[in-house]
C-alpha cells in the first residue's frame, strides 16, 4: 500500500525537478538577491561626485576652517575604521577634537601627517593600502574653488547668479552660502542645490560647520576646550552580554548577525513554504481540470494519492531549500574571498550553524505539511486554477502574518508575541524559526514538536476527509457548510 | 456459470435524483459486454459504483468475488469516461506508470509499456511528451495504461467517443486481443454498431432503469423482423408503402417494419417498382432500432404512468 504513496511521490517529485524551469526558478532567487546586494554596492561605488563651492562673505572667512574641519574629520574617521584591529596605531592617531580647528595651519599638519604617522605603525603592505584608499577619500564631494567658475569676485547679486546658472547646467551639485557672523548668529547660512532629496553633502558640511563655530563660541566663551569637550561628549554605554556560565563579556559583531540571521531564515522559510504550497494546489487543480484523477483512483486509494502529492511536492520544496542552503554556503564563502570586510561578520557560522539548519529543514517540513494539507484540500474542490484562486486568498493572508511579525519576535525572542505566535500552530515553524537566535528552553521545543505533530496530524486526517469527496466531483465548488459536514463524516 | 460482475437490486440516488434505480446484472467471465443507454441514463454512475468510487445506496454488488473493487483493484482495468494524460509524460512513461500504480515492478512494466504502444502503432511515440499526441493517439495512450497490468476485468467509458475510422479499427482490434486471452471486457457506448459487431452481450438502461439484457440473440428475439434495404433513388416514397409500420430512412438504405401479417415479398415488389433495390434482407431489427424503440417505449410508459397518476 504504502508503495503506491510512493510511486506517486516519485512521479510527482521528478515531473518537477526535471523541468529547466524548476531550476532556473532555484538558481534565480540567490541571483537576484546576490544582484539587489550587487546594484546597492555598485550604485554606492559609482556615485557621481558631488562639486559644490562655498560663498563666503563671512569677515573671519569661516569657509577655508569648516571645508579643513570636514576635510579632516573624514580622515580621521576612515583612519580609525582601517585601523581598527590595531591598538596601537588607534591610540596614536590625533584627537580631532584637540587640533585647533580655528588655524588652517595646524589642520593642514594634520591632514599631511596623521595617515603617515598611521601608516608607519603598520606593516608596508598594509601601509600602502592604507595610503592608497585615503587619496580616494576626498571624492566623494569635490570642493570647487571660486575662481573656477569665476565667480571669485563681484556683487553678491552678480556672483550668486552665476552660481545658480552653475547649478541649473549641472557643473555644480549645490553650493553654500555664508554671511553676517555664524559665530554669533547662524541663521545667514544657505545651501543652494536643485536636488531634494540626498541630503548628504548638506548633513556633511553642517557636521563640519557645527564642530568650527562651537569651538569658536567655546573659545568666546572663555571656557577651558577641556572643560568644552567634556560637557559635550557624547554618553553611551558599552554594549556586554552574560554568558552561559554567568560570565559578562562584550558584544561581537558576528553576534549581532548572528542575532538577526533568524530574519533571513524565516524570510527563506516562507518564500519555500509558499512556493512549495503553491506548486501543489496548481498541480492538484490541474490534475483534476485535466480528469486524470479517476484514473489514478482506480489503482490508488484518495488518501495514497493524497499523500504521495504532499511528499512529492515536499521532496521538491526540500531539494529547493537544500539547493539555496548549498548556494548561501557557497556564496558566503566565495564572497569573503571577494569582498574582505565580510569574514568579520562571521557569517560562515551562521549559515553552518546546526540550530539554524536543522530548524530551517525541520519546520520547513512542518510548516510546508500544515499548509500542504490545506491547500491540497482547496485544490481538490476546485476545477480551475481560477476558483482555486479565489479561495486560497484567506489562507495567504494568514501566511502572510509571520513575514510581518518576523523583526519584532527577533528583537524579543522570548517575548509575549514570540510566545503567542509559538503556540498557534500554522505559526509554530516560522515563530520557532524566528526564535532561533534566543533560543526558546528544551521544552518549549519539546511542547511545540508535539503539538506540530499533532496539527500535521489533524490536518492531514481532515484534508484526506475533504479530498475524498472533493476530488471527484465538478460544478461549482462546494460551500463551506457542505465541506464541514465531510469532515463530521467518518 | 462464473461471473465476473454481479449487481444485485443496486440503486444509487444523488439527493432527489435517481441516477440508478434497482439494477440486477450478470456479467458472465470471458465476455464482451456493453452498456448501451443514452447520455445520463446511468451508464457511467454504474460503472463508478462498480469500481468503487461510488458505493450503492441499496443492493450489493461483486466483482471478481469480491464485495468491493478495492479489494481487487489490481485485477481491474478501467478508463474513465473523461480521460487525461499528464501532459509532460512520455508516453512509455505513463503507460509504464499505470502499470507499476498496479502492482507491476519497473522494469517489466517499462518493457511491456515500449512493447503495447509498439504493437498498436505508437512505436514512433515511445519518447514523445503526451502534449503532442493527437486525441485519437491519446486515447489509446490510455487505453495501453489500462491493460498494461492484463486485467481480469477492463472497464472502459466511451473508449470509440472521438476516434476516426482507423482509430476505431485498433480500438476494436485491442478489445478483441483481450477477449482471446480470456479477459472479461465491459464497455459502454452509443455506437451501436461497434456494440452489435464485438458484444456477446449488451444490457441497456434508460432514465435509471435496466430496459434489457442478455445476449446479442437473445435481446433480438421475438422482436418484429424487419426489411433492410439498399437503394438508390427518392426516398420519399418509402413511407407510402402498404403495410409499412415504421419506416427508418437513411437516404442510401432503410429500414422498414411492416405490420403485422403483412408479406414481405408484396413489399419487395412494390419497391421495385419505385426505387432501384441493391440489397433486400428480411430480418431481425438492427440493435440501432431496438435502441431507439426501447426509449420511446419506456418514454410512452413513463408518461402513461404519469398521466396515471394524475
Amino acid at each position: 500500500m504504502a508503495s503506491k504513496t510512493l510511486l506517486v511521490a516519485q512521479r510527482e517529485y521528478l515531473d518537477n525537478v526535471r523541468t529547466k524551469t524548476f531550476w532556473l526558478g532555484i538558481l534565480a532567487f540567490p541571483a537576484i538577491f546576490a544582484l539587489a546586494i550587487g546594484i546597492g554596492w555598485v550604485m554606492n561605488k559609482t556615485k557621481a561626485t558631488q562639486a559644490y563651492t562655498v560663498l563666503d562673505l563671512t569677515a573671519a572667512r569661516l569657509g577655508d576652517r569648516i571645508e579643513q574641519n570636514a576635510r579632516a574629520n573624514d580622515l580621521i574617521a576612515s583612519l580609525r575604521r582601517m585601523l581598527r584591529e590595531d591598538a596601537a596605531a588607534l591610540a596614536a592617531l590625533p584627537d580631532l577634537d584637540a587640533v585647533d580647528a580655528t588655524d588652517p595651519e595646524s589642520m593642514q599638519t594634520l591632514l599631511r601627517d596623521a595617515p603617515k604617522d598611521a601608516a608607519a605603525k603598520l606593516d608596508p603592505a598594509a601601509a600602502q593600502k592604507l595610503l592608497a584608499s585615503i587619496e580616494t577619500i576626498g571624492q566623494k564631494y569635490r570642493f570647487v574653488p571660486l575662481d573656477e567658475l569665476a565667480a571669485a569676485t563681484g556683487t553678491r547679486a552678480e556672483r550668486e547668479k552665476l552660481l545658480n546658472q552653475r547649478i541649473n547646467d549641472g557643473r555644480l551639485f549645490a553650493y553654500f552660502v555664508l554671511d553676517g557672523d555664524p559665530v554669533v548668529d547662524s541663521s545667514q547660512l544657505t545651501y543652494v542645490s536643485n536636488n531634494l532629496t540626498d541630503d548628504a553633502l548638506r548633513d556633511w558640511y553642517e557636521g563640519a560647520a557645527t564642530r568650527v563655530i562651537r569651538k569658536l563660541r567655546v573659545a568666546d566663551a572663555n571656557i577651558e576646550p577641556a572643560v568644552a569637550r567634556h560637557i559635550q561628549q557624547w554618553v553611551g554605554f558599552k554594549a556586554e552580554q552574560v554568558t552561559a556560565t554567568g560570565e559578562r563579556e562584550d558584544v561581537k559583531k558576528e553576534q549581532k548577525a548572528n542575532k538577526f540571521a533568524p530574519v533571513v531564515f524565516v524570510y527563506l522559510l516562507w518564500i519555500a513554504v509558499f512556493t512549495a504550497a503553491q506548486m501543489l494546489l496548481t498541480n492538484t487543480v490541474e490534475e483534476k481540470s485535466n480528469r486524470i484523477i479517476e484514473v489514478l483512483l482506480s489503482s490508488v486509494s484518495p488518501g495514497q494519492l493524497m499523500a504521495g502529492k504532499i511528499w512529492g511536492i515536499g521532496a521538491t520544496g526540500l531539494t529547493l531549500i537544500l539547493s539555496w542552503a548549498l548556494c548561501g554556503l557557497l556564496g558566503v564563502s566565495l564572497g569573503t574571498k571577494v569582498v574582505p570586510q565580510l569574514a568579520e561578520w562571521n557569517l560562515q557560522d551562521i549559515v553552518g550553524d546546526p540550530l539554524y539548519l536543522a530548524s530551517f529543514v525541520g519546520y520547513f517540513l512542518t510548516g510546508y505539511l500544515l499548509f500542504a494539507a490545506i491547500l491540497v484540500a482547496i485544490g481538490s474542490v476546485c476545477n480551475s486554477l481560477k476558483e482555486a484562486q479565489n479561495l486560497v486568498q484567506p489562507v495567504f493572508i494568514l501566511l502572510m502574518i509571520p513575514i510581518f511579525a518576523m523583526v519584532p519576535i527577533v528583537q524579543e525572542p522570548n517575548g509575549l508575541m514570540a510566545r503567542v505566535f509559538t503556540y498557534i500552530p500554522l505559526y509554530t515553524p516560522f515563530a520557532m524559526m524566528n526564535r532561533a537566535s534566543g533560543p526558546p528552553p528544551a521544552w518549549e521545543y519539546a511542547v511545540t514538536t508535539v503539538l506540530i505533530l499533532f496539527s500535521v496530524w489533524f490536518a492531514f486526517r481532515a484534508a484526506g476527509k475533504v479530498f475524498r469527496v472533493g476530488v471527484l466531483m465538478t460544478g461549482n465548488p462546494p460551500k463551506l457548510r457542505e465541506i464541514l459536514s465531510w469532515l463530521r463524516q467518518e | 456459470m462464473e461471473y465476473a460482475l454481479q449487481l444485485d437490486h443496486v440503486s444509487k440516488h444523488f439527493g432527489t435524483f435517481t441516477a440508478v434505480d434497482d439494477l440486477t446484472l450478470r456479467v458472465p467471465k470471458g465476455c464482451i459486454y456493453g452498456f448501451l443507454g443514452q447520455n445520463g441514463a446511468g451508464k457511467t454512475t454504474t460503472i463508478r459504483m462498480v469500481m468503487s468510487i461510488f458505493h450503492p445506496d441499496q443492493g450489493t454488488l461483486s466483482v471478481l468475488g469480491h464485495p468491493d473493487a478495492q479489494q481487487v483493484k489490481d485485477r481491474l482495468g478501467y478508463l474513465p469516461e473523461e480521460k487525461g494524460l499528464y501532459k509532460k509524460m512520455k508516453t512509455a512513461e505513463i503507460v509504464a506508470y499505470f502499470g507499476k500504480l498496479k502492482g507491476m515492478d519497473a522494469s517489466t512494466a517499462n518493457l511491456r509499456a515500449r512493447e503495447l504502444l509498439t504493437r498498436y502503432g505508437l512505436g514512433d511515440w515511445l519518447d514523445k511528451k503526451c502534449e503532442a499526441l493527437s486525441r485519437g493517439m491519446g486515447q489509446k495512450v490510455q487505453v495501453l495504461g489500462t491493460i498494461i497490468h492484463e486485467p481480469e476485468l477492463v472497464i472502459l467509458d466511451e473508449p470509440f467517443s472521438g476516434l476516426d475510422p482507423v482509430n476505431r479499427d485498433t480500438m476494436r482490434d485491442i478489445i478483441l486481443d483481450m477477449k482471446r486471452q480470456g479477459r472479461t471486457v465491459i464497455f459502454s457506448t452509443h455506437g451501436m454498431e461497434q456494440a452489435e459487431q464485438l458484444c456477446d452481450y449488451v444490457m441497456m438502461i434508460h432514465k435509471a432503469k435496466l430496459q434489457f439484457a442478455g445476449t446479442l440473440a437473445s435481446v433480438k428475439q421475438g422482436k418484429d423482423l424487419g426489411i433492410r434495404l439498399d437503394y438508390d433513388g427518392d426516398g420519399r416514397v418509402l413511407k407510402d408503402l402498404p403495410g409499412a409500420e415504421r419506416v427508418n430512412d437513411n437516404g442510401k438504405n432503410a429500414e422498414i417494419f411492416l405490420r403485422r401479417g403483412q408479406d414481405p415479398q408484396q413489399a419487395l415488389r412494390w419497391l421495385v417498382e419505385r426505387v432501384t433495390v441493391r440489397r433486400f434482407d428480411y430480418r431481425e431489427p438492427s440493435l440501432h432500432e431496438i435502441f431507439v424503440r426501447t426509449v420511446q417505449e419506456a418514454d410512452a410508459r413513463l408518461a402513461g404512468a404519469a398521466g396515471g397518476a394524475r
